[in-house]
C-alpha cells in the first residue's frame, strides 16, 4: 500500500513536472505544427509519393502504348516516329515500337521494362474486368487452399527440399493415415459481379508504394478465389511498414522517458528525490508509469485507428516494457545530450533491426518469431497466435526488461547518477555494484545467469541475420558468432570484478569464480532453453547455438574454462589482455563446438 | 560574423565529439548494422524474389493432379521441372501433408468452351519457402493456360487490349526500385536528420549545463557559437553520407553522379540542421526542442516528398542517371530556402544574444 502511494506520488510529480516544462510555450506550437501536419498528410495523400518520379525514361510510336503508363509517375515518356528513336534508343530505357517492346541490357532497363509489364497487365485486366462476359475474359479462377504440415520446420530451414529428384514412375503415395478429402464444389460461389468488383479492387492496390499502405488492411487473407496473375506470394519487405506505424511512435514516446532520467542528472537535480525516504525502485517505477501508460494509450489508438484487432497490444506488450528498460539505462549512464542521441539512435538501429528482420519471413518460416512483430502481423492477417507463440516471441523481451531495469534500480544512486566517467567506466561500475563485496561468488552465479537473455537475443540476431547466407558459410559464420558473444558475456562479470578489486584474483579464486560464473550461465541458459526455444533448438541452426542439452558436465568444463582464460589473461597482462583472452576463450568454444557437432565427443 | 571564430568554436564541438568515443562507435556499428542489412537484402532479393529463385533452382517438383481429365494435363506435359501424378484426392492431400508432392491440383469437369468459369482448387503448403516457388512455376503455366482458354471463348469478347510484345529472356526484380526508389534517398539522408537532431544537443546543452556564461566572456559573439556548432555538425553530413555511398557501391550497387548527390544532401543537411536550431534557441531545452523540431521534421519531409520534383526524388534520379536540367533549378531553389534559414538564424542569434545579455 505503502509503495503504491508512494509510486503514484511520483507519477503524478512527474506528470506535473512535464506539462509544467512543456506547457509554457511547446504545447501552443506542438498544436500548431500538428495542424499543419494534418495539412500536409491531406496534401499528400491527395498528390500522392512523388519519389520515384522520370525514374524510367519510355520511348513509343503510338499514343495508345503511352496511355497505359500514362498513370504511372516512374515512366517519362516521349513520342516519337520509328526512325527518331531508333536512332537514339541509348537515351530510353524501354522502346516500344508496332508493338514490340525493347528494352536496354542494364539492371535499369531490366526493372523498367518489368515496370511497363506490370502497367501493361493492369491495362488488360481494366479492359477484361469491364467485359459483359467475364467468364469469358477470365475463363480460370483458382481456388487456393493451405494445408498444414507437421514436418513444417525440420524440412525447410535451409530451403532444401525432401526426397530428392521424383521418380516418374511411382507415385508418391502417403505412408501415414489418409483423411478423407470432400472433392470441391464445381463453380465459384461469388457472382460475377462480386468477381468483377474484386478484381478492379486487385488492380486498384498494384502500385509499388500503394502495396506498402495495403499491409494494414486486415482483409488480405480472406479471399481465396483468384486468376492465376495474381498467384503470387506477398513481398517481404513490407512489414518495414508495421515499424513505422506501431514500433516508431512506442519509440519516440520513451525517448521523453530518457529525457526525464537525464534531466534528473543534470546539475545534481534529482538529489532532492534521492534523499528522500522513497526507495530507488518506487522512484523509478513512479516515473516511467506515466509513460508507460501513455505509450499503451498510443498503440491501442493506432490499432483501432486501423481498425486492426486489440491482441496487438499483447505482443507490443513486452516492446514497450524492453524500450523504457532502455531508455533508463541509456538516460543513467550517458554524460551528455549528444552521447544520450547517439546511444539511442545506436539502441533504435539494433532494436528495429531485431524487430524488423525476422518478420521479412512472416508466415515462412519460425525464426520470424524472434520478433513479436510477427505476432502483430499475423494478428493484422487474421490467423492470430497461440500461447506458446507468444511465450516463445516475448519471453526475451520481458526477461532482458526486467534484467536492465533490475541494473538500473541497483544503480540509482548518487555515486552513479552524478559521476561523470566515460561510459565503458561507468557500464563496468554497473556491473561491478551489482557484485557483492561479501559473497562474490553468488554475484557472479547472478551475473552468469542473468547475462542469458541478452546472449539469446544477441545469438537470435546473428541467427536471423547469418540464415539467408549460403548454407556452410552461414553455420561457420554463426558458430564463431554465437561463440564469441556467449564468452563476452560470461567475461564482462570478471572483467568488472577485476577493475574494482584486481587484488581479488589468485588462481584458487580465479577458479571458484569461473565455476561460479559457469554454473549460473549454464543453469539459466537451459532453463531458458526448455521454457522457449524448443522449436529452435529442433533445427540445425540451433543445434549449433545451443548445444548438448543432455550432457551437462562437459559444458559446464567448457564454459568454465572460458571464462578461466579470460582471467588468466586480466591477471597476467591486466585490461589490455582481456582481448586476447577474449579471443582465446571463443577459439576454444568454437573447437568444442565443432567438435561436437562433427561427432568427435558424444 | 567572424568567419575565424567560427571555426575555432567547429573544431572545438568536433574534437568533442571525437573525445567521447562513443559516438564514432555509434557510426561504426550503424555502417555495420547497414553493410549487414544491404548483405541480408541482396541475399533476401535473390532467395525472395521467386522468379529468380523459382529460375536458379533445377529441381523438379512433384504435383498432384485429381478431378477430371483437361487439356491442362498437356500443359504439365510440357515442363521439364514439374511432375505431374494422377491421384485420388484425398491420397494427394496426405501426400502433400507428408511432402511426397509440393501442390495439389483439382480440376472440375467443367468443358473449355462452357458458360460458366473453369474454377481448379490448388492445395498448397502454408508457412513454407517451397511453395512460394511453385506458385511462381504454376502461375506460369496456369496463364499459358488461361490465354488458350480465353482464345476459345474470344467470339464472346466485346473489345480486345491493345497488344504488346514482350522480349523473352530478360527479367528484372523489384530490387532494383527498392534500392534505388526507396533505400538510397533513406540512408542518404538519414545523417542529415542525425545531425539535425545533434545541434539541438549541443545548444541546449549550453543552456541547460549553465556553460554559456563562461563561452560568452570569451571574444567569440553567441551568433558564432551557434554557426561554429553548425558548421561541426554540417561537416559531417556529406562525411557519413558518402560512407553509406561507399558501402552501398561496396555491395555491387553502381550509383551515378555520388558527388552531385553529396552536394545536395549538404545543401539539405544544412536546410535540416539550421532548421533544428531555430527550436534550440527558443526553447533552451533538450525535450522541448527535440519535440518540436521532431514534429516539424515529419511536416517538412512529407510535405516535400508530395511535391513533384522534390530533392528527395532528385537524389533517386540522379543515382540512376535520369536528372535532367531541371534538377539544377530545384538544386538553387533548395540553395535559396537554405540561405533565407541561414539568415533567419542569425537573426534570431542576434536576438537570443540581446536577451541573454538582459538576462545577465
Amino acid at each position: 500500500m505503502d509503495t503504491l502511494s508512494s509510486i503514484w506520488i511520483v507519477s503524478r510529480w512527474e506528470v506535473k513536472r512535464t506539462l509544467a516544462t512543456m506547457s509554457r510555450n511547446v504545447l501552443p506550437a506542438a498544436a500548431a505544427l500538428l495542424l499543419l501536419l494534418f495539412a500536409v498528410t491531406g496534401f499528400a495523400a491527395e498528390s500522392g509519393m512523388h519519389l520515384q518520379d522520370g525514374m524510367y525514361r519510355i520511348g513509343a510510336d503510338d499514343p495508345d502504348v503511352l496511355a497505359i503508363v500514362a498513370p504511372d509517375a516512374r515512366f517519362d515518356a516521349t513520342i516519337g516516329d520509328a526512325a527518331a528513336l531508333r536512332r537514339d534508343r541509348a537515351a530510353y530505357d524501354v522502346v516500344v515500337l508496332r508493338g514490340e517492346v525493347y528494352a536496354a541490357d542494364t539492371a535499369k532497363g531490366r526493372s523498367a521494362l518489368r515496370a511497363l509489364e506490370q502497367d501493361y497487365e493492369r491495362y488488360v485486366s481494366r479492359v477484361l474486368s469491364g467485359q459483359e462476359d467475364l467468364y469469358a475474359a477470365y475463363p480460370l479462377w483458382i481456388d487456393l487452399q493451405y494445408v498444414k504440415s507437421e514436418l513444417d520446420f525440420d524440412a525447410t530451414e535451409s530451403g532444401i527440399m525432401v526426397g530428392g529428384l521424383p521418380d516418374p514412375h511411382t507415385l508418391p503415395l502417403p505412408e501415414g493415415p489418409v483423411e478423407e478429402v470432400p472433392p470441391p464444389v464445381a463453380g465459384p460461389d461469388l457472382s460475377m459481379e462480386e468477381l468483377r468488383q474484386g478484381l478492379i479492387r486487385d488492380a486498384a492496390g498494384d502500385h509499388p508504394l500503394s502495396r506498402y499502405a495495403d499491409v494494414l488492411s486486415p482483409d488480405g487473407g480472406t479471399r481465396s478465389l483468384m486468376v492465376p496473375s495474381r498467384l503470387t506470394p506477398s513481398l517481404p519487405f513490407d512489414s518495414i511498414v508495421l515499424v513505422f506505424v506501431f514500433i516508431f511512435p512506442l519509440y519516440f514516446t520513451s525517448q521523453f522517458f530518457m529525457m526525464s532520467i537525464m534531466n534528473e542528472r543534470i546539475g545534481r537535480r534529482g538529489e532532492a528525490l534521492l534523499s528522500s525516504p522513497i526507495r530507488p525502485w518506487t522512484i523509478i517505477a513512479g516515473k516511467a508509469a506515466p509513460y508507460f501508460a501513455v505509450m499503451l494509450l498510443i498503440a491501442a489508438l493506432i490499432t483501432a485507428a486501423n481498425g486492426a484487432p486489440q491482441t496487438i497490444l499483447l505482443p507490443l506488450f513486452p516492446v514497450i516494457l524492453f524500450f523504457l528498460a532502455n531508455a533508463l539505462i541509456i538516460g543513467m549512464v550517458s554524460r551528455s545530450f549528444k552521447e544520450l542521441s547517439f546511444l539511442s539512435i545506436f539502441f533504435s538501429t539494433i532494436a528495429t533491426s531485431y524487430l524488423f528482420f525476422p518478420t521479412v519471413f512472416a508466415g515462412v518460416h519460425v525464426v520470424s518469431l524472434v520478433s513479436p512483430l510477427t505476432l502483430v502481423i499475423l494478428a493484422l492477417q487474421g490467423e492470430g497466435f497461440t500461447l506458446a507463440e507468444y511465450v516463445y516471441s516475448t519471453s526475451l523481451f520481458f526477461a532482458t526488461a526486467a534484467v536492465l531495469f533490475y541494473a538500473g534500480v541497483v544503480n540509482f544512486n548518487e555515486e552513479r547518477l552524478f559521476g561523470h566517467l566515460p561510459l565503458r567506466s561507468t557500464l563496468v561500475g554497473f556491473v561491478s555494484s551489482g557484485i557483492s563485496r561479501a559473497r562474490p561468488y553468488c554475484s557472479l552465479f547472478a551475473l552468469g545467469g542473468l547475462s542469458v537473455p541478452f546472449v539469446f537475443m544477441a545469438q537470435m540476431m546473428s541467427l536471423v541475420l547469418l540464415f539467408n547466407l549460403p548454407a556452410p558459410l552461414s553455420l561457420v559464420l554463426l558458430l564463431l558468432a554465437a561463440a564469441f558473444i556467449e564468452e563476452f558475456a560470461k567475461s564482462v562479470g570478471i572483467y568488472a570484478l577485476f577493475s574494482s578489486r584486481p587484488g581479488f584474483f589468485t588462481p584458487g579464486t580465479m577458479l571458484c569464480a569461473s565455476f561460479a560464473v559457469a554454473l549460473g550461465f549454464l543453469l539459466a541458459e537451459k532453463i531458458l532453453l526448455l521454457a522457449t526455444l524448443s522449436q529452435i533448438t529442433e533445427s540445425i541452426f540451433g543445434s549449433i547455438l545451443f548445444l548438448g542439452l543432455h550432457l551437462l558436465w562437459m559444458p559446464l568444463l567448457l564454459h568454465a574454462a572460458g571464462v578461466l582464460l579470460v582471467s588468466a589473461a586480466l591477471k597476467a597482462g591486466g585490461p589490455r589482455a582481456y582481448g586476447i583472452g577474449l579471443v582465446a576463450a571463443s577459439t576454444v568454444h568454437c573447437l568444442y563446438n565443432i567438435a561436437v557437432i562433427s561427432g568427435w565427443i558424444l | 560574423v567572424n568567419i575565424r571564430h567560427v571555426g575555432i568554436i567547429a573544431k572545438k564541438e568536433l574534437r568533442g565529439l571525437g573525445h567521447e568515443r562513443t559516438i564514432v562507435f555509434a557510426i561504426l556499428l550503424q555502417l555495420f548494422i547497414a553493410m549487414f542489412s544491404s548483405f541480408l537484402m541482396v541475399g533476401l532479393a535473390s532467395m525472395y524474389d521467386p522468379e529468380m529463385a523459382a529460375g536458379y533452382s533445377r529441381a523438379r517438383y512433384s504435383i498432384g493432379y485429381a478431378g477430371a481429365d483437361s487439356p491442362l494435363v498437356d500443359e504439365f506435359s510440357k515442363r521439364r521441372d514439374l511432375q505431374l501424378y494422377r491421384m485420388d484426392l484425398s491420397e494427394a492431400v496426405a501426400a502433400l501433408r507428408e511432402r511426397k508432392v509440393s501442390a495439389v491440383i483439382y480440376v472440375p469437369d467443367t468443358p473449355p468452351d462452357a458458360e460458366a468459369p473453369i474454377a481448379i482448387t490448388l492445395y498448397t503448403l502454408q508457412n513454407d519457402l517451397q511453395s512460394g516457388i511453385i506458385n511462381i512455376k504454376l502461375r506460369e503455366l496456369l496463364l499459358g493456360y488461361e490465354a488458350k482458354l480465353r482464345e476459345i471463348r474470344a467470339e464472346r469478347l466485346e473489345s480486345y487490349p491493345i497488344s504488346l510484345n514482350f522480349p523473352e529472356a530478360q527479367r528484372g526484380s523489384d530490387f532494383f526500385e527498392f534500392v534505388y526508389g526507396l533505400l538510397i534517398p533513406l540512408l542518404v539522408f538519414m545523417p542529415a536528420i542525425i545531425s539535425a537532431a545533434l545541434i539541438i544537443d549541443l545548444i541546449t546543452e549550453e543552456h541547460q549545463r549553465d556553460t554559456l556564461a563562461t563561452l560568452l566572456s570569451t571574444p567569440v559573439t553567441f551568433p558564432e557559437q551557434v554557426w561554429g556548432k553548425i558548421a561541426a555538425c554540417t561537416v559531417l553530413v556529406p562525411v557519413q553520407a558518402a560512407a553509406w555511398l561507399l558501402l552501398l557501391m561496396a555491395n555491387g550497387i553502381a550509383i551515378r553522379h555520388a558527388g552531385a548527390i553529396l552536394l545536395l544532401v549538404s545543401v539539405g543537411g544544412l536546410f535540416l540542421i539550421l532548421l533544428g536550431a531555430l527550436p534550440a534557441l527558443h526553447y533552451r531545452e533538450r525535450t522541448g526542442a527535440q519535440f518540436i523540431f521532431s514534429t516539424a521534421l515529419v511536416v517538412v519531409i512529407l510535405g516535400t516528398i508530395s511535391l513533384p520534383a522534390n530533392p528527395l526524388n532528385l537524389i533517386v534520379l540522379l543515382s540512376v542517371g535520369a536528372a535532367g536540367a531541371l534538377h539544377w533549378i530545384v538544386f538553387c531553389l533548395a540553395v535559396l530556402c537554405t540561405l533565407c534559414l541561414a539568415v533567419a538564424v542569425t537573426g534570431y542569434a542576434r536576438h537570443i544574444a540581446g536577451v541573454l545579455h538582459a538576462e545577465g
